[in-house]
């Protein structure tokens, strides 16, 4: 009786002690190759995992690229679980790195609450809100995407042979609204007369729907969609691939393929350009936090861009209306970064 | 304004894949479960047909495929419900929670992306001769045959008779001879026939794409409509098109109405009137009846 007792508690510690060994020796060994590097170290901690031939891929490219040229350690870390996003942070935190960069959005009240443990580490949260009161080692970026809305809206009015525009978003949010509102106002701002209609698919993921949708669109007579719908995206494009003249502005390059006749431009974010931006700026020693960077076109980051492969294989009418447009939109462009045109930011429909 | 012509291919387009889903929810109710896991086998058709027909250049082998892995997961969540006799609604889930994670895995692994897969090609079209309606994928065409065999098999067949006593008095189905037990695989089975075409004719049938969680619920809706529908195959695949009536509806109140009223709530219409429906038919029946059967399932 005694050794079977005996017997059950060895195993129990045995399995106790080794569990606890390994643990020790997991963060242990995270700590120390964290904390072995001479080098700078800047980390990415990313909450969308990598593989998505976008955003995620892009910042991790442009991250690689930029430890090359600065010659620092460089860590992109896949931060799934919300529960652990406070101990990654503290784990970077205490292994003495330099700089965190983190996205998106679901991620930023960790770091609010970590960044200030740690004030020797300058943090960078893309793709969030002014902090108030700031953070004085950390710096907010936030995206007005709505400003190459606004010049879609313009090229759709120049290019579009019915006068009716359509915009398909994922989910109807306030940015996703001030997107739409900003196309319009490009729109109106050509053709007060033109019609422009919205419509959402209720996710980000449905492309049976964004097909609907855009279908029912173009049957109405819309010629020309900007999309707003992440993966929703690829049944608009698919419905605009089956009669020629139908056009559709999305929203990455990686785009062009799936509609060569169809896609004819983008409002293109580069994700990957603002880590690079941002990084670079942050490597300097006159870096300073405690801001928000309110991100535009001019930057590189956001940019409304047609299609070469349009150019090549869209209708021909179409591709020299574009033509004739584009340098319109190019003095647009221009009078939204001086300030001439000032584009309305309205998150209601 | 859009054609009544147009306007039925758009509910026929959306409203088939729920039809076939609901259909797979029928054969499996009248066999005594509740077959939550309609959304998982769906979205594990539709990746499969979609991988298939990008790695194979065919059609055919791309559906097949997808009907056996479809009918394999079918069979897995019978043997845990039936032989380990776990709780068929938390299986039901975890068969949702498998279908949409492991398409996921399956997708980066074969592709090493997380990115939408596109096809070249999707389902055969059913061909110019139907004017209008020549668009529509084959599975469209094959819906009704599939609804009222499904309707011969369940209410005009000894088999059907055999599936309902399963369902509803297993003691009394088993002291003719007939096993609960095996009639309900054999329901899984052809539930999973159903959802493979399902998942197929969703991604495959007007789109040639497969993305992450494509189906957005369409499993729960065919499910929805099982109950909606009465349990019979005819009421339920009445109910699914009356769904996709109700989405497409929506669609078009977005696009004309959209300046007046709430996006989100013309967005929800499908979804109230999937409420609304089985609250209906609650209450014309005067009361759900399929309690009873989780229980009897259990005391075997």
């Amino acid at each position: 009786m005694n050794s079977f007792k005996t017997s059950k508690i060895d195993r129990r510690l045995f399995i106790t002690t080794a569990t606890g060994a390994t643990l020790f020796a997991g963060v242990g060994g995270l700590n120390q190759l964290l904390a072995s590097t001479e080098q700078e170290l800047v980390a990415l901690v990313h909450t969308q995992a990598a593989g998505d031939s976008g955003p995620i891929d892009s910042m991790i490219a442009q991250l690689n690229q930029l430890s090359d040229e600065k010659e620092f350690e460089k860590k992109a870390i896949y931060a799934q679980d919300a529960a652990t996003f406070e101990t990654v942070f503290r784990t970077l935190g205490d292994a003495g790195t330099s700089i965190i960069v983190s996205t998106f959005p679901v991620i930023s009240e960790s770091v609010k609450a970590v960044a200030p443990e740690y004030p020797n580490t300058k943090w960078i949260q893309l793709f969030g809100d002014p902090v108030d009161p700031p953070i004085q080692n950390l710096v907010t970026v936030s995206y007005d995407y709505y400003l190459g809305c606004y010049l879609s809206g313009v090229f759709a009015a120049k290019v579009s042979k019915t006068d009716k525009i359509g915009f398909i978003g994922g989910i109807s949010i306030p940015p996703i609204n001030a997107d739409f509102n900003a196309l319009k106002a490009g729109v109106h701002s050509v053709n007060p007369d033109a019609e422009v209609k919205a419509a959402f698919a209720g996710s980000f993921q449905d492309p049976a729907k964004g097909y609907e949708i855009a279908t029912q669109m173009y049957l109405d007579g819309i010629d020309y969609i900007q999309t707003d719908a992440g993966g929703t995206d690829g049944g608009i494009i698919q419905a605009a691939n089956e009669t020629p003249g139908r056009m559709v502005s999305a929203l990455s390059p990686a785009q062009y393929p799936l509609g060569p006749a169809s896609v004819i431009s983008i409002v293109n974010l580069d994700f990957g350009q603002s880590l690079y931006n941002e990084v670079s700026s942050a490597l300097n020693p006159g870096w300073s936090g405690g801001a928000h960077v309110s991100t535009g076109i001019g930057t590189g980051v956001i940019e409304f861009e047609r299609s070469p492969l349009f150019m090549e294989q869209g209708p021909t009418e179409i591709v020299q209306a574009s033509e004739q447009a584009w340098s319109d939109i190019m003095t647009a462009r221009e009078d939204i970064i001086d300030g001439t045109i000032n584009v309305p930011f309205i998150t209601s429909i | 304004m859009i054609e009544f012509h147009e306007f039925l291919v758009a509910i026929l387009r959306s409203g088939t894949p729920l039809i076939y889903a609901a259909l797979a929810g029928v054969i499996v109710h009248r066999s005594g479960v509740w077959h939550l896991g309609l959304e998982g086998i769906m979205i594990i058709g539709a990746c499969v047909t979609i991988i298939g027909i990008v790695l194979t250049n065919s059609f055919i082998i791309a559906i097949l495929s997808a009907i056996i892995i479809c009918i394999i997961v079918s069979i897995l969540q019978w043997f845990v419900i039936e032989k380990l006799k776990a709780n068929q609604i938390i299986v039901g889930l975890g068969i949702t929670g498998i279908g949409i994670g492991g398409t996921a895995f399956a997708v980066e692994s074969i592709f090493g992306s997380l990115a939408a897969i596109s096809a070249p090609f999707g389902i055969p079209r059913i061909g110019d001769t139907f004017g209008p309606y020549s668009g529509l994928s084959v599975l469209v065409f094959i819906m009704p045959f599939a609804v009222f065999s499904l309707w011969v098999l369940l209410l005009r067949s000894r088999f059907g008779l055999r599936l309902a006593a399963a369902g509803e008095h297993p003691f009394a189905a088993r002291s003719v001879g007939a096993n609960p037990s095996i009639m309900r695989l054999i329901a899984f089975c052809v539930g999973g026939l159903f959802c493979a075409l399902a998942g197929a004719e969703l991604a495959a049938g007007s789109l040639q794409i497969f993305a992450q969680n494509m189906v957005a619920g369409r499993g729960f809706m065919g499910f929805a409509a099982v109950i909606f529908g009465g349990g019979h195959p005819v009421g339920s695949a009445f109910a699914a098109m009356f769904f996709s009536i109700v989405s497409v509806v929506g669609i078009r109140m977005q696009i004309h109405f959209g300046n007046f009223v709430s996006h989100d709530l013309l967005l929800c219409l499908p979804y109230i009137a999937t409420v609304l429906g089985i609250w209906i038919t609650a209450r014309a029946k005067g009361r759900t009846n399929s309690a009873s059967q989780i229980s009897e399932l259990r005391v075997q």
